[in-house]
């Protein structure tokens, strides 16, 4: 855990002060909630997937969520952003707060919450545009900017995702044209492009190889120092090394919750073990 | 026992050879349809194309007495109604499409797509009689007079909303013929709108996209080709639609020079006059020779648009 | 602006000027709003063309729906005839049709799934059945003219049932080819497995299995073809009196009605509001009940 909040301490103290009345795990070695999950229900119908789920996300930092398959770290991901507003029959209950406003408020604006909490998904998702559109595409939405504004922060976006080097002879070909890796990062960029504060990542490398997967491991580790982030993987060796925290769901219900070196060394909860030496999952 | 199995092991295989020729034959079959469909309206319309030459394509003449027969006017007609049913229905059937696939409540996307459905099941002769009962009448009291006392008087596209009131005509036929068409369009639209990978619009929705933006910058471009393909569909029926124009078009073999004013189609055309037509006569030949061009024509649009739509759309 | 962009090379993280990005919420969501607006008022419009004709056929046909529309035969204007003739013409010649056109298009659909997949012939066949799918029904009408009226000495109901025919094969091809390529590959397998020769698999699993799909085809079909105007024209011609001959001219529903609208006769005129309403009505439930068709064996 050495390497957890290097970066991020001489920010510290200005979010702080923004954070006054949140309750800090300064004894765990992590920062703030940016974003509080209390007593949160999830219904595909009738069908309960998340049970009664409390979570912090700490600021400037990477919350890692695993657990086998269907039990409900995808669908926890998809309530920080509203998702599950596109569907019918499904619907959430409880709190999840975030600037003192609770996101499955009905009423709450969804474009600029979305804004502020962006979304990487499995797949690659190039739109049918070139690369430079996918980029500026995002920011046109909550954004008037200048051409050389926008010059500048799509170069500095596509910077930051580590992919400037290979795409800036090409901004203007399609980004069906790139790598699958290439197209993460792609989607990487477009994210942070909007410059939200939360990131949330749904198996962002389940579709890579492990090249590419190295590179977006690496990029993670670089971009927390902007943004909080959410990471789903089914992945236990990508959970340990990119996650400050680590929460185990089960079934719907969320197990235990602790630092990764905690989770991955000493797991309170025997289900937690079992699943963590590969007993069940 | 060894010889019964081999007895039943001979008739398994003749069995499978008769019954994959009967299938291979009626497929060759329908190529042959088509072919013979096109050679039989050719060699009648050969007489007709013979004794005008290519001046058959050009001609506005249509003189049963002295046997003059030009294409002209009813191939004009043809693709001007047709194009100005595409201008009207696009639009409405996109509205119709986007509402169906994104807007609706789910309990209402059934119902309310079946009910567009249906009005491409209601028969062509109920529309021409729809239209020549209620849309006329409209037309000619209310519409038209308002049309030609307002934009009628503007400079450059006044002319084309000019000329006597009669309800009939051109722009009537066009706007019968949009509202065949829609059903085909929208439900077309709609199931290539249904083939975008929802994880493609949950990325747009992740950015903050509103339903429109989604719709406009990912679901557009997305299935363009497709979306042409739609189009050209209903481009394609409404060029060989027959019975709702012949009620409603005014049937005038002339050029008409505002959007008011009588024409005709070839299915129009051909509908009226086969009936005075004697068998063998030059004027029967002139209509075969209609029928083909109409044919090759339809043919056309229908392949671009099957090329269209085949990648994403089993249609 | 600029200060946001000054930001931008060190932290950019989540420092945004909230009035710009509100001003354009706003602008887009009223964008969006207009554009949804439009749409349902398109699907509105859509709607209200459906009820509008069917109301209309309702308030001009309905006072005219008595016995002697199915009981009499079609009579010079002035004398209470009735549709029975056209009825019946369109009855047999509907039927004919999709008889003669049914297993053709049943066939043609099996090549396309089951023996033709992927080869130039098969896209050949698929391509030229979706392409007359489509096609101009009034040239079918020429066509048979040209093929059998003209050379067998007149107009005949045969000639009608062929010329529906050839408008039944595209559709029950294409929802035959559809429904067997919706059948499984593990259920072919397990009939194949079991020593069954390939068209006993298809013939007694795979039609079983699509049997739902199959008939809806054929409902579309008839459907289809119990309203075609333009191919009788030319082929059936109509007859205003009483004939069940195949060989004659024979009356059918729509062509009655084309002739009786266009009329100076209101009687004849109502008879054809009548004709109207009830093959429209016909149409429409046989398009429904095609529908529940599908959807029970879903």
């Amino acid at each position: 855990m050495a390497t957890m909040t290097s970066s991020s301490d001489a920010r510290r103290s200005s979010v702080a002060t923004s954070m006054a009345g949140i309750k800090t795990h300064v004894a765990t070695g992590l920062n703030p909630a940016r974003i509080s999950i209390r007593n949160l229900d999830f219904f595909y119908g009738d069908n309960r997937a998340l049970k009664a789920i409390d979570l912090d996300l700490p600021e400037r930092q990477v919350t890692g969520m695993i657990g086998p398959s269907g039990c409900g770290k995808s669908t926890l991901l998809r309530v920080l952003n509203r998702m599950y507003d596109l569907y019918p029959n499904q619907r959430a209950t409880g709190k999840v707060t975030m600037d003192g406003e609770n996101i499955i408020d009905p009423d709450l604006d969804l474009n600029s919450l979305r804004s502020r909490i962006g979304m990487v998904f499995q797949k690659p998702t190039p739109f049918p545009m070139s690369i430079y559109d996918n980029i500026a595409f995002g920011i046109k939405l909550h954004e008037k900017l200048s051409k050389s504004e926008m010059d500048e922060r799509v170069e500095w976006s596509l910077t930051r995702s580590a992919l400037w080097g290979e795409v800036k002879d090409r901004l203007s070909t399609s980004a069906q044209g790139l790598s699958g890796g290439q197209q993460q990062r792609l989607c990487i960029a477009r994210t942070i492009a909007v410059r939200p504060e939360v990131i949330l990542l749904d198996e962002p490398t389940s579709a890579l190889d492990p090249i590419s997967t190295l590179k977006v491991e690496e990029l993670i580790d670089e971009l927390k120092s902007d943004f909080t982030i959410a990471i789903v993987t089914h992945n236990m060796q990508q959970a340990a090394r990119c996650a400050d925290q680590v929460a185990f769901f089960y079934l719907g219900e969320m197990v235990e919750v602790a630092s990764a070196a905690q989770l991955f060394t000493s797991p309170k909860q025997k289900r937690t073990q079992e699943y963590i030496t590969g007993r069940f999952g | 026992m060894q010889q019964a199995r081999r007895t039943a092991s001979r008739g398994a295989n003749l069995g499978d050879f008769v019954f994959a020729s009967l299938t291979r034959i009626a497929g060759v079959f329908v190529l042959v349809l088509l072919g013979a469909i096109i050679v039989t309206l050719f060699i009648g319309g050969l007489p007709a194309f013979e004794k005008f030459g290519v001046g058959f394509l050009t001609s506005t003449d249509w003189d049963p007495v002295q046997e003059v027969y030009g294409a002209a006017v009813p191939v004009f007609g043809t693709v001007v109604t047709a194009v100005l049913a595409l201008i009207v229905s696009v639009p409405l059937a996109f509205g119709i499409a986007f509402y169906l696939t994104e807007l609706a409540p789910q309990w209402l996307r059934r119902p309310v797509g079946t009910a567009i459905e249906l009005l491409a099941a209601v028969p062509s002769i109920i529309y021409g009689m729809w239209g020549f009962f209620v849309i006329v009448p409209i037309m000619a009291q209310y519409i038209q007079p308002a049309v030609i006392d307002s934009v009628g008087e503007l400079p450059l596209i006044g002319p084309l909303f000019g000329g006597p009131a009669f309800g009939t005509g051109i722009l009537t036929a066009a706007l019968i013929l949009a509202v065949m068409i829609i059903p085909f369009i929208a439900a077309t639209m709609r199931d290539v709108f249904l083939t975008v990978p929802p994880v493609f619009k949950e990325s747009a929705y992740g950015l903050g996209c509103t339903t429109w933006e989604v719709m406009r910058s990912i679901v557009i471009p997305y299935t363009r080709t497709s979306v042409v393909g739609g189009i050209m569909l209903g481009l394609g029926r409404a060029l060989g639609e027959t019975m709702a124009v012949t009620f409603v078009i005014g049937n005038t073999n002339r050029i008409a020079t505002t959007l008011f004013g009588p024409g005709n189609t070839i299915a129009s055309l051909v509908a009226l006059e086969f009936p005075e037509s004697q068998s063998g006569s030059l004027k029967l030949s002139a209509l075969l020779a209609l029928g083909f061009i109409l044919f090759v024509i339809s043919f056309i649009v229908l392949a671009i648009s099957r090329v269209l739509l085949r990648p994403r759309l089993k249609v | 602006m600029s200060a946001t962009l000054s930001s931008h090379s060190t932290l950019p993280g989540a420092i945004k000027n909230l009035n710009v990005a509100k001003a354009l919420g706003r602008r887009r969501s009223r964008a969006s709003t207009v554009v949804k607006a439009l749409c349902v008022l398109a699907t509105l419009i859509g709607l209200a063309l459906l009820a509008s004709i069917l109301l209309t056929l309702i308030v001009r046909g309905f006072g005219g729906i008595g016995l002697g529309v199915f009981t009499e035969v079609t009579k010079p204007p002035g004398s209470n005839g009735g549709l029975l003739n056209a009825i019946v013409g369109s009855l047999i010649q509907t039927v004919i049709g999709v008889a003669i056109g049914t297993p053709v298009g049943l066939l043609v659909g099996t090549y396309l799934a089951e023996y033709a997949r992927g080869s130039t012939l098969g896209n050949a066949v698929r391509f030229v059945s979706d392409v007359l799918l489509s096609a101009p029904s009034i040239l079918i009408g020429l066509f048979i003219y040209q093929l059998v009226v003209a050379p067998f000495g007149g107009f005949s109901g045969i000639a009608g049932c062929i010329a529906l025919a050839v408008i039944v094969i595209p559709i029950v091809v294409r929802t035959t080819e559809d429904m067997l390529s919706l059948i499984p590959v593990a259920m072919r397998e397990a009939a194949m497995a079991l020593g069954a020769p390939k068209w006993k698999m298809i013939v007694q699993v795979c039609y079983r299995a699509a049997k739902d799909g199959i008939v809806t085809g054929v409902l579309l079909a008839v459907a289809r073809v119990a309203g075609e105007t333009a191919p009788l024209l030319f082929t059936s011609l109509g007859n205003l009196n009483w004939s069940l001959s195949l060989t004659k001219p024979m009356a059918s529903l729509p062509v009655t009605i084309y002739q009786y609208a266009g009329s100076a006769f209101d009687d004849w005129v109502q008879l054809a509001w009548v004709g109207a309403l009830l093959i429209t009505f016909g149409v429409l439930a046989i398009n429904i009940l095609a529908r529940v068709v599908l959807r029970g064996g879903k």
